[in-house]
């Protein structure tokens, strides 16, 4: 995967933190992987269709989610309930939907899926051996990890 | 201006956010629906007098939704809401007849200069 292409989900995912969450993300150390996976416990799962092809996923721990959310909606989450799972789930739309326009901008045209949020430990995404690069991003409520696994479509 | 307000949008959080900032500035949310078929359904019982529409939905998308809406209503004033804010979208809702196009994330002063501008 052409790393010019996980960087418009970096500066997304910064000014989205910024906007929606009043925090500044660090960048960590850029990873890559072979197959899309996340050993995180709370992820936004998103599909890209269009000139490029995968998926994102966005991680983070249940506590991290927890402490995002409340910050979201202005109230502390007791239970992480159906307003809580969407305003983490729209967090992830928010960041794709701006990357995606940032590489449209660049004349490549992508689609993005409703997001859906998954949360446990361990979730391997099996059918999907997609090249992936992961970047960690640190935040005072905890580490966030962008995952982006794009190819170009086969012509 | 616009008084009732219908809010369309797959995400509990943004239909909820974008309820507190308008009833907040005194205007009434008369409907909410979740995808762009309910947006069609609810516009033709509550004829609202604006649309506030997300694109990326399940069922039916925003942009068709904005299409059906004005088909049977070409005076219907719909404000385009959405994290994908490609030139190509923006143009197609615009010839499609959309009043304005918000990309998230957004400030809620950005929601009533829309409400204002619309009326």
């Amino acid at each position: 995967m052409k790393a010019e292409y996980i960087n418009p989900f970096i500066s997304a995912a910064i000014n989205v933190f910024q906007m929606m969450v009043g925090v500044t993300p660090e960048k960590g150390q850029l990873g890559a992987r072979k197959g899309i996976f996340t050993s995180q416990q709370c992820n936004i799962v998103l599909g890209v269709t269009g000139q490029l092809e995968g998926q994102i996923i966005i991680g983070m721990s249940i506590f991290t989610a927890d402490k995002i959310a409340s910050k979201m909606l202005g109230t502390t989450i007791r239970t992480f309930d159906e307003l809580a799972a969407s305003a983490i789930a729209e967090l992830g739309n928010m960041i794709s939907g701006a990357a995606l326009t940032e590489l449209a901008s660049r004349g490549i045209q992508c689609n993005l899926s409703p997001p859906s949020l998954i949360r446990g430990t361990n979730v391997r995404i099996s059918t999907l051996e997609i090249p992936t690069l992961v970047v960690p991003l640190q935040t005072e409520m905890g580490d966030i990890e962008v995952n982006v696994g794009l190819s170009e479509r086969a012509k | 201006m616009a008084k009732r307000i219908m809010i369309t949008d797959d995400a509990l959080f943004m239909r909820v956010t974008l309820k507190n900032i308008l009833t907040q500035n005194g205007l009434e949310v008369v409907a909410e629906a979740s995808n762009g078929r309910e947006a069609v359904e609810l516009y033709e019982q509550h004829k609202p007098d604006l649309v506030f529409m997300d694109i990326t939905m399940p069922e039916m998308d925003g942009l068709e939704a904005l299409k059906a809406i004005r088909a049977k209503d070409p005076n219907a004033k719909v404000v385009m809401c959405t994290a994908m804010g490609q030139k190509q979208i923006v143009v197609e809702a615009i010839q499609a007849g959309a009043k304005d196009f918000i990309v998230k994330p957004f400030q809620p002063e950005r929601i009533m200069e829309a409400v204002q501008k619309a009326a």
